[in-house]
C-alpha cells in the first residue's frame, strides 16, 4: 500500500481528497437536510442577497432558495459526472480489450473508427449528438460519455495489447480457457487500475462537459438544475445579482479543482520517475558544499591539479560516494589516462571540473580544481562559463545524444565558436570547415549542412572532436570518446587526438576502460576503484608492470590478439556499492591476497617506485620483475 | 517537402469521409420523422411529403447519404429554415467571426502557456515554478463560462475597460481597434483553459529535455544558460509540444461555444446552439462538418510545422 502512502504524503492530493468526500457526503445527504424546496418559487423574495433574511446564500431570479438549490444542483452535476464517466470507462475499456485482445483487423478497423472520432473538436461532437437527441439532462450524458469512449478505447488498448502477449495469458490459452473467460479472468484484473486512474483523471472534466451542455440550454431543462444549468439562468442578471452566477460557478471550480489535484497526486503516485527525483531539472553548474575550502594545491607546472576532489550523489536519504578524495594533475602537452570499471567515479571525476555533474542529485563536498591560478570548484557561474569550451573543453562518448539532434553540425560548431568570441556569422562558419578539415571529414563543404542522424557513428565522433577544438583549448577531456565505435574506426580517432595533441600541445584527460587505448595514447595512467586512484605512475611501468593487484586482475580480463592460450580471468564479484563502502580497502572483498589489516584504516595512496604510487599495503615489489605480473 | 504536404494531404481524404460518416449516422438517429422535427408539429402532411422528397428521406439510407456527400462537395449544403438562407452562407459568415475569436485565443495561450512552461522549467521548485503551477491548477479547473462571466463583471462591468459583449460597437466605426478591445476579454476568457494545459506539458516536456546529453554538451561548450534553455531545450522540447498544440486548437474551436454564448460573439458556436434549440437539423450538421472539416485541415498545417521543425520526419 506504498502508493496510498505515497498520495497521503503529497499534501495538495490529501486536501483534495478531504474536499471532494466533504462535497460527495454533502451530496448524498442531501435529501436529509432541512432545506427549503428547491424548486418552489416565491418571486416576491427574488434576489435576495447571501446571509440575508431569505436563507444562507440567498434567492435566485423566481425566489427560490439558492443553497438549497446549490445543493440539489451539485447532487446532480456530481450523478450526472461519475455516470458518464463510469458509462464512458465501461463501454471504452469493452472497446479497447477487444481490440487490443484480438489484434490484427478488428483492431484495425477499431481504432481507424476510434482516430476519426478523435479528429473531431470534442465539443463538437456532443453538440452534434445533442442536436440529434434533442436537448435534455440525459442525452447530455449520453453525448458527454459518447464523447469521451474513444480516449478510453485507445489507452486501455494499449495495456491490453502489452498484457495479451505475456507469459500467463498464453499459457491460459494453452490450458484450453475460453477467449471471453481469459479476458474475465486474466486480462481485466490487470486492466482495471488503469481505467480507474484514467476516470479519475477524466472525472472533473466530464462534470465540466455536462455542466458546460446544461449551461448552453442543452441538459437539465427547468425546473430541474444542475449546476451548469443554474449558472446559464443566472447569467441574464449577471450585473444586477452577480451572486446567483457567483454561487454555482465557485461550486464548479471547488468540486474540479479537488478532483484536479487528487487526479494529480495519483498520477505522481504512480509515476516511479517522480520517485526517485529522477525528473529533476539539472542547475547549470554542480551544487558545491564544501565544509572547509580545501588550501589550494600549490603551483607547480601541471596545467590543471585536482586535489582531494569529493562529488557524492545525494538521492533522498542516501548518499552516494562517487568520487571519494581524488588527486591528479595534468601537464601541458600530457595525456593522462584515467581508467577503471563503470561505475568507479571516472566520468563523475572529469564532470566535476567544469561543474558539469548533473546537480541535483550531485554535490562537491571537498577538494580543489587549481587551473590558471583559481579554483575551479565553487567558482561563479559567469566565471566558469566563460572556461567551458573555450579553455577547457570536453569530448563525450556516443555523440548521437551529445549533439543536438535538430541542429546541423555547422551550426553546432559555429555556436561553440561565437559563444566565447564574437565572429561574423560567416567567418565563424569558413572555421567550422577548417575544424571539419582538422578531423579529416571528407567533403567538409557539404557535411558542415548535415544533421548529426545523418552522420556515421565515427564522423559524429570526430564532429564532437572538432567542436571541443574549436576555441583551441588548453585542457581536452575526453570522456570515453572511442567506447561506442568499431576498431578500425577507433583506432583512427585515437591518432587523430595523438597528432592533435602533438600538434597543438594540448594537455588530455582521457577516461577509458581500455587498456589498450592506454598503451596507444597515455603518457601516464591513474587507476580508479570505487571512487578513488589505487595507482598512477608512467603508462609502459604500470603496462608492464602492475602494482596493486586491482590493476594486475583488471589487465588480466582483457584479451590480447596473439597472446597465446593466456587464461582470462574476470574479478570475481562486484565492485562495493558507493553508499555503503567498506572500512579499510574497498577492493579487499574481491582480492586473492587480502589479509586483516587491508580491511582496517584508511590506505595511503604511497610512492611506489620513480613517479609512482600505490594505494596497496601489499603492492607487487617493485618494477623490474615483470613476469608474475600479468599473471 | 512538396511531396510531404501532398501526402499528408490524400492521407485526409479518408478522415473527411470518415467525418462525414458520422455526422450523418448521428443525425440518421433523430427520433421520429426529420421532416416533421424541421417543419415543426403544425406542419401540413403535404409539406412534410414534399420536404421528405427534397431530402432524398424515402430513399434508403446508403442512398441518401451519397447525395448528401454530392450536394456537399458541390457546395450545397441545404437550406436552413429557421434563417431561410443557404446553409454554407451562414456558416462561413459566422466562422469568419469564431475564427477571429478562436484564432486570437490559439495565439495567445500557444505562447503564454510555452513561456510560462519553460520559465517553470528552468526555475523548477522556485517561487516562479510554485505562482505557475497554482495559476495553471486554477486555470484548467475554472469552468470557461463562469470565468467569461467573472470577466465581464469585473473588467466591464465594474472597471469600465472593456466592452461588456459583442464583436462589433452597436454605434461607431467598426475598425481594429474596435475589434480588440471586443476580443480582449473573450479571448482570455477562451485562451485560459488551454493556456494551462499546455503550460504544464511544456514543463514536463522541457524537463525531460533539460536532462538530456546534448543539454550537458552545449554547458560544456560555454554556452550561455538562456540559451541552453531557449535554444537548446526549447528546441528539442518543441517537438513534443507541437501535437499538444494541435489537440488543444480542438478544444479552442470548439470551446468557443461557451465563450459565444457568454460575450454575445456572433460565431458559429452560438449558432450552433441556437439551430439545436430551433431544430435546424441541416444548419446543424452543416456547420459541425463544416468546422470539423476546418480542424482536419489545421491538423495537417500542424503536421507540416512538425516536419519543418524535425528534420528526421522528413526523411
Amino acid at each position: 500500500m506504498s502508493f496510498l502512502r505515497l498520495l497521503a504524503r503529497n499534501r495538495l492530493a490529501l486536501l483534495g481528497l478531504v474536499v471532494m468526500a466533504v462535497v460527495v457526503v454533502l451530496a448524498l445527504v442531501t435529501p436529509l437536510l432541512p432545506l427549503a424546496d428547491p424548486d418552489v418559487t416565491n418571486t416576491a423574495d427574488r434576489f435576495e442577497r447571501p446571509f440575508g433574511a431569505a436563507g444562507l446564500l440567498g434567492t435566485d431570479h423566481l425566489g427560490r432558495d439558492l443553497l438549497s438549490r446549490l445543493m440539489h444542483g451539485t447532487r446532480l452535476s456530481l450523478a450526472v459526472g461519475f455516470a458518464a464517466a463510469l458509462i464512458a470507462a465501461t463501454l471504452g475499456a469493452a472497446i479497447g480489450i477487444v481490440a487490443g485482445y484480438y489484434g490484427g483487423r478488428i483492431d484495425n478497423v477499431i481504432m481507424r473508427g476510434v482516430d476519426m472520432l478523435m479528429a473531431f473538436p470534442y465539443i463538437l461532437l456532443a453538440l452534434a449528438i445533442v442536436a440529434a437527441l434533442g436537448p435534455g439532462l440525459m442525452n447530455a450524458l449520453i453525448a458527454v460519455a459518447a464523447v469521451n469512449i474513444p480516449f478510453f478505447a485507445r489507452n486501455i488498448r494499449g495495456v491490453t495489447v502489452s498484457i495479451a502477449n505475456r507469459e500467463f495469458v498464453d499459457a491460459a490459452r494453452l490450458s484450453g480457457m475460453g477467449n471471453a473467460r481469459i479476458i474475465v479472468t486474466e486480462v481485466l484484473p490487470n486492466v482495471i487500475p488503469v481505467i480507474v486512474i484514467a476516470m479519475s483523471t477524466t472525472v472533473g472534466w466530464m462534470i465540466l462537459e455536462t455542466a458546460g451542455l446544461s449551461f448552453l440550454g442543452l441538459g437539465s431543462q427547468p425546473p430541474q438544475a444542475d449546476l451548469g444549468s443554474m449558472l446559464g439562468e443566472a447569467r441574464s442578471a449577471l450585473i444586477s445579482n452577480p451572486h446567483t452566477s457567483i454561487v454555482p460557478g465557485a461550486m464548479i471550480l471547488v468540486i474540479v479543482m479537488a478532483i484536479n489535484l487528487l487526479g494529480d497526486g495519483v498520477r505522481d503516485a504512480l509515476d516511479p520517475r517522480l520517485k526517485s527525483g529522477a525528473l529533476s531539472r539539472p542547475m547549470p553548474t554542480t551544487l558545491v558544499r564544501r565544509e572547509t575550502p580545501p588550501p589550494m594545491p600549490a603551483a607547480d607546472d601541471a596545467v590543471l591539479t585536482i586535489a582531494g576532489l569529493k562529488t557524492e550523489f545525494h538521492v533522498k536519504d542516501r548518499v552516494y560516494r562517487a568520487v571519494g578524495g581524488v588527486d591528479l594533475s595534468l601537464k601541458p602537452g600530457e595525456c593522462l589516462g584515467l581508467i577503471g570499471e563503470s561505475g568507479s567515479g571516472k566520468s563523475v571525476t572529469a564532470l566535476s571540473v567544469m561543474g558539469l555533474v548533473a546537480s541535483p542529485p550531485g554535490v562537491i563536498t571537498g577538494g580543489a580544481v587549481r587551473f590558471d591560478g583559481q579554483d575551479l570548484i565553487g567558482a561563479p557561474y559567469e566565471g566558469l562559463r566563460r572556461m567551458r569550451g573555450d579553455r577547457v573543453a570536453y569530448i563525450f562518448q556516443d555523440p548521437l545524444s551529445t549533439l543536438h539532434p535538430l541542429y546541423t553540425v555547422g551550426e553546432q560548431l559555429v555556436e561553440a565558436v561565437r559563444a566565447h568570441h564574437p565572429t561574423p556569422r560567416a567567418e565563424a562558419r569558413a572555421h567550422a570547415i577548417e575544424l571539419l578539415r582538422a578531423v579529416r571529414i571528407p567533403n567538409a563543404e557539404s557535411r558542415i549542412d548535415n544533421y548529426p542522424h545523418e552522420l556515421s557513428g565515427g564522423m559524429r565522433q570526430r564532429i564532437g572532436i572538432a567542436m571541443a577544438l574549436a576555441n583551441e583549448p588548453e585542457v581536452i577531456i575526453a570522456d570515453e570518446p572511442t567506447t561506442a565505435l568499431d576498431v578500425t574506426v577507433q583506432a583512427q580517432i585515437l591518432s587523430l587526438l595523438d597528432d592533435l595533441r602533438r600538434e597543438r600541445g594540448l594537455a588530455i584527460l582521457f577516461i577509458t576502460h581500455d587498456f589498450g587505448v592506454v598503451a596507444q595514447l597515455c603518457d601516464r595512467v591513474a587507476v580508479m576503484y570505487a571512487g578513488r586512484i589505487v595507482e598512477e605512475g608512467p603508462a609502459d611501468a604500470i603496462l608492464t608492470a602492475p602494482a596493486h593487484p586491482y590493476t594486475a586482475r583488471l589487465m588480466a580480463c582483457v584479451p590480447e590478439l596473439g597472446g597465446g592460450r593466456r587464461h582470462l580471468a574476470a574479478i570475481p564479484g562486484l565492485p562495493p556499492a558507493v553508499d555503503r563502502l567498506p572500512d579499510g580497502c574497498a577492493f579487499a572483498e574481491r582480492c586473492d591476497k587480502a589479509q586483516a589489516a587491508c580491511r582496517q584504516g584508511d590506505i595511503p595512496l604511497a610512492a611506489h617506485g620513480p613517479g609512482r604510487s600505490v594505494r596497496c599495503i601489499a603492492p607487487e615489489p617493485a618494477p623490474d620483475t615483470t613476469t608474475e605480473a600479468a599473471e | 517537402m512538396a511531396g510531404y504536404i501532398f501526402k499528408r494531404l490524400l492521407s485526409a481524404i479518408p478522415v473527411l469521409l470518415g467525418i462525414s460518416v458520422i455526422v450523418f449516422l448521428i443525425m440518421a438517429m433523430i427520433p421520429g420523422d426529420p421532416a416533421t422535427a424541421i417543419l415543426g408539429s403544425y406542419a401540413t402532411p403535404e409539406n412534410v411529403e414534399k420536404l421528405n422528397r427534397d431530402l432524398g428521406l424515402d430513399k434508403p439510407l446508403v442512398q441518401r447519404y451519397f447525395i448528401w456527400l454530392g450536394n456537399m462537395l458541390q457546395g450545397d449544403f441545404g437550406r436552413s429554415f429557421s434563417l431561410n438562407r443557404p446553409v454554407l452562407d451562414e456558416v462561413v459568415e459566422r466562422f469568419g467571426a469564431t475564427l477571429v475569436l478562436a484564432g486570437t485565443a490559439f495565439v495567445l495561450c500557444s505562447l503564454l502557456g510555452v513561456a510560462a512552461g519553460v520559465v517553470s522549467a528552468a526555475r523548477q521548485y522556485g517561487a516562479a515554478d510554485k505562482a505557475i503551477t497554482f495559476f495553471v491548477l486554477l486555470g484548467i479547473s475554472i469552468p470557461s463560462f463562469f470565468l467569461g462571466m467573472m470577466m465581464i463583471l469585473i473588467f466591464a462591468v465594474n472597471l469600465r475597460w472593456f466592452p461588456v459583449s459583442g464583436m462589433w460597437p452597436i454605434y461607431g466605426a467598426r475598425d481594429l481597434s474596435a475589434l480588440v478591445s471586443h476580443l480582449a476579454l473573450p479571448a482570455l476568457a477562451l485562451a485560459t483553459v488551454a493556456t494551462g494545459v499546455i503550460a504544464r506539458l511544456s514543463r514536463s516536456a522541457m524537463l525531460e529535455v533539460l536532462r538530456q546529453d546534448f543539454i550537458r554538451t552545449a554547458r560544456a561548450k560555454g554556452v550561455r544558460e538562456g540559451a541552453v534553455v531557449w535554444r537548446h531545450a526549447l528546441r528539442a522540447a518543441m517537438v513534443g509540444i507541437i501535437p499538444v498544440l494541435g489537440i488543444q486548437a480542438g478544444f479552442v474551436l470548439s470551446g468557443a461555444v461557451y465563450i459565444e454564448m457568454v460575450f454575445q460573439w456572433p460565431g458559429v458556436g452560438r449558432m450552433l446552439v441556437d439551430a439545436i434549440l430551433k431544430r435546424d437539423i441541416l444548419l446543424v450538421q452543416g456547420g459541425v462538418v463544416f468546422v470539423a472539416a476546418c480542424y482536419v485541415m489545421f491538423n495537417i498545417a500542424v503536421d507540416v510545422a512538425q516536419s519543418l521543425l524535425d528534420p528526421r520526419i522528413r526523411t
